[in-house]
């Protein structure tokens, strides 16, 4: 790998560690619905989606993960597989809608947005055998929605800002 | 935002709002009952119908979690984890409301109380 690209990687991974652990801040949102955030790490997700390629992006949510893992959550603790459940998921549905539909930033953002509360769901249903989590799913659908236009809108500035105005090519 | 995402989103929003439909319509009317899960066992029944205060409790997979039964609706007051999530979820007390506490692996649910002399466990 280029040293111009991986030092730019390494530095888009550890701003979404900092915007993670900036949001693990605002008490606000969890206090509505148990695990509902407004996903700020998302932005650079969606960044290195749309900038770099969808293998950059994928091992750099699974690394953000693992460095949010160390730092804050407990590596294989239970917050630790939810958020790994959401990214993967989260990141599968976010390529493919990049890939194979017509959907912007801001779609793929919401579909992001939503896969990760299911991926979410689908761990806390497997960690602890019960599927009445399920009555979850409405609330956090509805709730991913203005979240996912939110995020999307700051990722689509990011990335119209880097590739037009700044004439970077990553 | 282009066309496509706005029709995404619509169809998200009314997605949403048929399951959270579907959850209210499918409350039954009658008495209830709490019924407290450590994964798939259950391991406490209280009855919703009586009125006083009353404590329970469970054991959790951090330790004990103190469960409170007051005028038909239960909350979780006490129990060790990170965040305190399910003890900050307050009173619930329709079927289409849960608290879970996940560090401790217990669910509380709300169901129809079918046998009327159920007595808690």
């Amino acid at each position: 790998m280029e040293i111009k690209k991986l030092t730019r990687l390494s530095m888009l991974l550890a701003l979404s560690v900092i915007l993670g652990l900036l949001e693990n801040m605002i008490p606000f949102f969890s206090g509505i619905i148990p695990g509902l955030k407004l996903g700020l790490a998302n932005i650079v997700v969606l960044f290195v989606l749309y900038t770099f390629s969808s293998k950059d992006a994928f091992f750099l949510s699974i690394l953000r993960v693992i460095l949010m893992g160390l730092i804050s959550t407990g590596l294989f603790s239970i917050r630790f597989f939810l958020s790994l459940g959401g990214a993967l998921l989260s990141f599968v549905v976010m390529a493919l809608s990049k890939k194979y539909t017509k959907l912007s930033v801001i779609g793929t953002s919401v579909l992001g947005s939503i896969a990760h509360s299911v991926g979410q769901i689908l761990v806390a249903i497997l960690l602890i055998k019960q599927g009445l989590m399920i009555y979850y799913l409405p609330w956090l659908l509805l709730f991913s929605i203005p979240t996912g236009i939110v995020v999307g809108y700051m990722s689509k500035y990011f990335i119209d800002y880097f590739e037009k105005r700044l004439k970077i090519n990553f | 935002m282009n066309k496509q995402d706005g029709i995404l989103i619509f169809i998200l929003i009314i997605l949403s709002l048929l399951g959270m439909a579907f959850f209210y319509l499918s409350e039954k009317d009658g008495p209830k009952k709490a019924v407290v899960y450590y994964e798939d066992q259950v391991v406490l029944e209280i009855d919703l119908t009586q009125k006083e205060e009353k404590t329970y409790q469970v054991e959790g997979f951090n330790g004990m979690v103190t469960i409170e039964s007051k005028d038909g609706k239960v909350k979780v007051a006490s129990e060790n984890s990170p965040l305190h999530l399910c003890s900050k979820q307050g009173y619930i007390s329709s079927s289409y409301e849960t608290i879970v506490c996940l560090p401790n692996k217990i669910v509380v649910a709300i169901e129809a109380n079918d046998s009327l002399d159920a007595v808690a466990k």
